[in-house]
């Protein structure tokens, strides 16, 4: 592992993806403004050009610019990660002068900022055509309006990207939260973006509020946890949770920690903005929240839940296994029935990924459910290992289908539909295409083989079984007692697949069996390149189910870059 | 040697029907009419070459240079073949690390389950040849017919899941867009039932999956260090159950057990898991009715004999007079509800409940000659049941309605229709000669010799007796309410508004005359089929059973 101080040899390289953003965060803000302008030296008439305002170029001041150059960034960002990735990853640790950890580039980050890169590109891709720029010559409310606003639109993006790709390079709790806070600032004003509708204002209101207070309570468990350990650094956290980490103040902060992540991750009962939110956002906005956000949120439970469950932390089970049992098994049922009743498509999928935060839940409950005495410490390693590359693999191929279900749904929105089941009616009738890949998108969210959906839900099984069973050795007379209780939350997690299919089937029917309302006959809005989105997702979400042994052996090799640094 | 099942026989149906359906996936609706003659044609040369390959895998008993010349590399022995030996073996690995592999190969269990999908493929495209939709509709046929083959052939519990849950998605298809009236909740509720056994199942065969011990078995995955391979794990289970001993424990060998047959048994379906059945059945087009229960119902009887049986024998043993009891209920109940159907259709469903009953007393018998009868049944279900649906299906294609009394005296007008509907019938109410009779027998038989075997009233095989008296009776009414009543004065149903009544197409006599035949075939020289499946039987309890279970 290289070690190196902020903007020290090598820096750039590290740092590459994230330094793109950056660039093309300044790139965004200063092309559209570049014109003709002259600045004039004070009492005299030398006019120097100055480049910065005044009468803008035909080609710098095109309201399509930010749309185009943003998706570019996000996919240079792409695959600038991804090369590294491929390339044997140069670990590398970026640290203050005295030695205080602050990032931390290895595989387990690098894969999480695939994850939100590639969801940002294509719902940057996408949003091209649900927020589209026209010519200047339109003269429309909407049309006007939609051309101002391009370059904040993309911006917002970007900053969330950045605040993503912090959280996931962070290696201290204060860091982390900055990063987690960026991102969220940026996703408030994404959701609310649409401010000229009811819903948008509305949505954006009620996630600011939620989220703020989610964030406020999660800040305040952070100071307690500086407070009694007087270092925020996971490292220096886990050695305090070894010593003395059965005390009172440290798991009222961890508690609170868990109700701003899990606020994040829209696990119940934090999750009642999501809904609203994901109703109110533009369909790829909500389909960021609902991949590349949960990611996030996901990491964050992750850091801070290991901290205590580590094997240098504890020998036995964690001390908030009970709690996230609990709350997996209440966030799962919840989120499926729930959507059960929902007929809205967006309110529906909002539901269908609460669901599958519980399903997450679960598998982060079995790590804590390990027993790390030093007898069991290589079977648990093993079991650790795989829940992660589980949980790893699962929001890798969220990114392909669940986003893909958004993009699907962004189509339909441009002609104001997309709110109601019924504007999805006779889509087959319409573009037999999109209502097959839509179907592909459901079935695969409720784990059909061979999509990739499945594969993700057999890993998630196989981990917490994995988990259930490494105490348990076949010796003839095993009972079914042997077997650790979290087995119970894979099976609860069977019965809710089970519920799930029935609104997952739902949308193929009305797309398959209905006929289209009334005035929405004719062929779908066009736009070329939301449905290359689509068509991305529906490659990956295909690919990653027939052939997921590739993707399962990076995501284990991430898995390892966390689970085996203990 | 060459790989004759992934390529022609899972994999040219599915991948074929895919390349058709995304032919015309964007084409307008008089593009799709024109091409749907053409598609029709393309599937059913397809499903024919996959008929002649199959024939020609059982014919391969002698080495011929015909034989030589395709790459049949011996002579297969299909009788003697023991078990736990596959003919047609091939193995590509899948996903490495977890010891998932794409595993094929055929034994005796499997083999006629595939001739038969096989042989149902091409004779329901001909049954159906006029169906609405050609264009998508011949394309689902064949990737139905592709992922059941898929289900028979795997020899990977997860290729076998993966198979086993992609059927249900041309069939939800098949049902929703060809169905009847009801066709949104019949198929929603096909789909729903069937996925729910089926997602409990999984979670036995992964809990199945880690019970194995680390490494120690060949073709495990590089990372978890355990296999996914069928042929191991149970080579694994009869070591561990071995004198006397219970694989993985008594308790969790029966709760192992349980989950995996609720799959099945969802699937097959006994009662009280039966209701999605009738619902899917009377929905469903003929050509999904017939794959529906001439194959896709014995996925359940086949998974069974494959998983929990050979690898829990000592639970199934236990729980043995459970079986017995849900195959009696299945049968004694199916004939019951038969009796009080209206619709003609719905009793043939239930009927078929009935006779899935049978399978279930020959399982839950634990002898040979039970099994036997069990995979006969299967067999010969699977010929004659298609029959069934196809007479069901012509009738409402030509009277368009279901009711048992809406066509009276069909003899005078449709001669065909009558004498096909009375021969399918006669089959499956087990008239003797014809392939049902033979299995039924055989069931008899095997439960009688369980009862003196295990000193129990002889009032057990009341039941079944009793049932063999109500399937006449609803057989023979029905058919005397449709076909013979009316006399001089024949009363054609209302709603053909006056039209003359028509007589069954030629396609339509073409497929009933091939069903009949091989009916008669099976009914006549059993043996063909029934040396394999006695094999079969007899090596699985040799093996497996009888140094287990003691005795025989």
């Amino acid at each position: 592992m290289e070690t190196m101080q902020p903007f020290g040899d090598g820096f750039v390289t590290a740092l590459a993806p994230e330094l793109v953003l950056v660039i093309g965060m300044f790139t965004l803000m200063i092309v559209p403004n570049l014109g003709d302008a002259k600045f004039r030296i004070p009492l005299t008439q030398i006019r120097i050009p100055w480049f910065f305002g005044g009468k803008r170029g035909t080609l710098d001041s095109d309201p399509r610019l930010p749309g185009i150059f943003a998706s570019m960034f996000f996919v240079i960002a792409f695959l600038l990660a991804a090369l590294s990735y491929m390339n044997g990853m140069n670990v590398t640790m970026i640290e203050t002068e005295s030695g205080y950890d602050l990032l931390l580039v290895n595989e387990f980050s690098r894969i999480f900022e695939l994850i939100f890169y590639g969801a940002l590109a294509l719902a940057s891709i996408a949003s091209i055509n649900r927020i589209p720029a026209t010519s200047r010559k339109d003269r429309s409310a909407l049309g006007l309006y939609n051309n101002r606003r391009q370059v904040d639109f993309y911006i917002l993006l970007m900053t969330t990207g950045l605040g993503m790709s912090i959280v996931a390079l962070a290696q201290d709790l204060f860091l982390l939260f900055i990063g987690l806070e960026l991102a969220s600032f940026s996703t408030y004003v994404l959701v609310s973006f649409m401010k000229e509708t009811k819903e948008g204002t509305e949505a954006g209101m009620k996630y600011f509020i939620v989220g703020s207070v989610a964030s406020g309570v999660g800040l305040y468990g952070l100071s307690l946890l500086y407070l009694w350990s007087g270092s925020l650094q996971f490292t220096e956290l886990t050695l305090a949770f070894a010593e003395n980490g059965m005390e009172p103040l440290p798991l009222i902060a961890l508690g609170m920690l868990l109700v701003g992540f899990g606020f994040k991750v829209s696990a119940a009962p934090f999750h009642f903005a999501a809904p609203d939110a994901y109703a109110g956002a533009t369909s790829p906005v909500a389909g960021v929240l609902a991949t590349a956000s949960k990611a996030m949120g996901i990491i964050g439970l992750l850091r801070i839940l290991l901290v205590v469950a580590s094997p240098e932390a504890t020998d036995g089970a964690a001390v908030w296994l009970i709690a996230l049992a609990v709350l997996s098994a209440v966030t799962m049922t919840w989120g499926n029935l729930a959507a059960l009743g929902s007929t809205n498509p967006k309110r529906m999928l909002a539901y269908s990924s609460v669901a599958h935060a519980g399903y997450m839940l679960a598998a982060i409950t079995a790590i804590g459910a390990l027993n790390w005495e030093p007898e069991h410490l290589n079977a648990s390693n093993d079991a650790a290992l795989a829940v992660v590359t589980a949980l790893i693999f699962h929001l890798v191929v969220l990114v392909c289908f669940k986003l893909g279900a958004f993009l699907v749904l962004s189509i339909l929105e441009s002609e104001k539909g997309g709110h109601t089941l019924a504007s999805l009616d006779g889509l087959a009738k319409r573009e037999p295409f999109l209502a097959a890949t839509m179907f592909i998108f459901m079935m695969s969210l409720a784990g059909v083989p061979p999509l990739s959906g499945f594969v993700s839900k057999l890993l998630v099984i196989m981990g917490i079984v994995k988990v259930a069973l490494v105490d348990v050795t076949v010796n003839g007379d095993l009972t079914f007692s042997d077997i650790h209780w979290v087995w119970y939350l894979a099976l609860l997690m069977v019965i809710n697949s089970a519920i799930s299919v029935f609104y997952y089937l739902r949308v193929g029917l009305v797309m398959f069996f209905h006929e289209p309302e009334e005035g929405r006959e004719g062929p779908l809005p066009a736009g070329r390149s939301v449905r290359m989105a689509i068509v991305a997702c529906l490659l990956t979400t295909l690919y990653f189910g027939v052939g997921a042994g590739q993707l399962i052996s990076l995501c284990e090799v991430a898995a390892n870059a966390l689970v085996g640094a203990w | 040697m060459i790989d004759w099942i992934s390529i022609p026989l899972v994999g040219l149906p599915l991948l074929s029907s895919l390349v058709l359906l995304a032919f015309v996936a964007n084409a307008d609706g008089a593009t799709r009419e024109r091409l749907g003659s053409s598609i029709r044609m393309v599937s059913l040369v397809i499903s024919l070459a996959m008929l002649t390959l199959a024939t020609m895998m059982f014919f391969a008993q002698s080495h011929s240079t015909l034989y030589e010349a395709l790459g049949f590399d011996k002579a297969l022995d299909w009788t003697g073949l023991g078990f736990g030996s596959f003919n047609f073996e091939f193995r590509y690995v899948w996903i490495e690390a977890l010891g998932i592999h794409w595993s094929v190969g055929v034994d005796a269990l499997s083999f006629p389950m595939v001739w038969l999908t096989t042989f149902l493929l091409p004779v329901t495209i001909i049954a159906t040849w006029n169906e609405k939709h050609a264009s998508t509709y011949f394309p689902l046929i064949l990737m139905m017919g592709g992922a059941l083959i898929g289900v028979f052939v795997a020899l990977d519990l997860f290729m076998f899941y993966v198979f086993w849950e992609l059927t249900l998605i041309p069939m939800f298809f098949l049902i929703l867009k060809w169905g009847g009236k009801d066709r949104k909740y019949a198929s929603q509720k096909f789909f729903i039932y069937t996925f729910t056994a089926s997602v409990v199942m999984l979670l036995g065969l992964v809990t199945l999956y880690f019970l194995q011990p680390d490494q120690a078995l060949s073709y495990s995955g590089s990372w978890t260090g355990r296999t996914f391979d069928i042929p191991t794990l149970t080579a694994h289970a009869q070591q561990g159950n071995a004198d006397g001993a219970w694989f993985l424990g008594e308790s969790m060998q029966k709760i192992l057990f349980v989950m995996l047959m609720l799959g099945f048994l969802v699937k097959l379906p006994s009662v009280p898991f039966h209701t999605w059945l009738p619902d899917a059945h009377v929905q469903a087009p003929t050509g999904g009715s017939m794959l529906l229960a001439g194959v896709m119902l014995k996925m359940g009887a086949y998974g069974m004999f494959r998983l929990p049986l050979a690898f829990f024998p000592h639970a199934a043993e236990h729980f043995q007079f459970w079986l017995l009891a849900l195959g009696m209920i299945s049968l004694v109940w199916g004939a019951i509800v038969c009796l009080g159907q209206t619709n003609l259709k719905k009793m043939v469903a239930y009927s078929s409940v009935s006779h899935m009953g049978v399978i279930l007393i020959g399982i839950a018998t634990m002898q040979p000659l039970g099994w036997a009868a069990a995979l006969f049944m299967m067999f010969a279900h699977g010929i004659i049941s298609p029959m069934l649906f196809a007479v069901c299906g012509a009738f409402k294609h030509h009277y368009h309605s279901m009711e048992i009394g809406a066509m009276r005296g069909m003899a005078k007008h449709s001669p065909w229709l009558a004498t096909s509907m009375m021969f399918a019938w006669m089959a499956s109410l087990g008239l003797p000669l014809l392939a049902g009779f033979v299995a039924e027998l055989m069931m008899f038989l095997a439960l009688w010799h369980f009862l003196a075997a295990n000193d129990l009233s002889v009032l057990w095989m009341v039941g079944p007796a009793l049932v063999l008296a109500l399937t006449a009776a609803y057989y023979l009414w029905s058919m005397q309410r449709t076909i013979f009543e009316g006399g001089e004065e024949t009363q054609p149903p209302a709603s053909l508004n006056g039209e003359p009544v028509p007589d069954i197409a030629d396609s339509e006599k073409f497929a009933m005359i091939i069903l009949a035949v091989f009916t008669i075939l099976f009914g006549v020289m059993p043996w063909i089929a029934l040396d394999m499946m006695n094999g079969w039987t007899v090596a699985f309890f040799e093996t497996l059973l009888i140094p287990i279970l003691g005795g025989a």
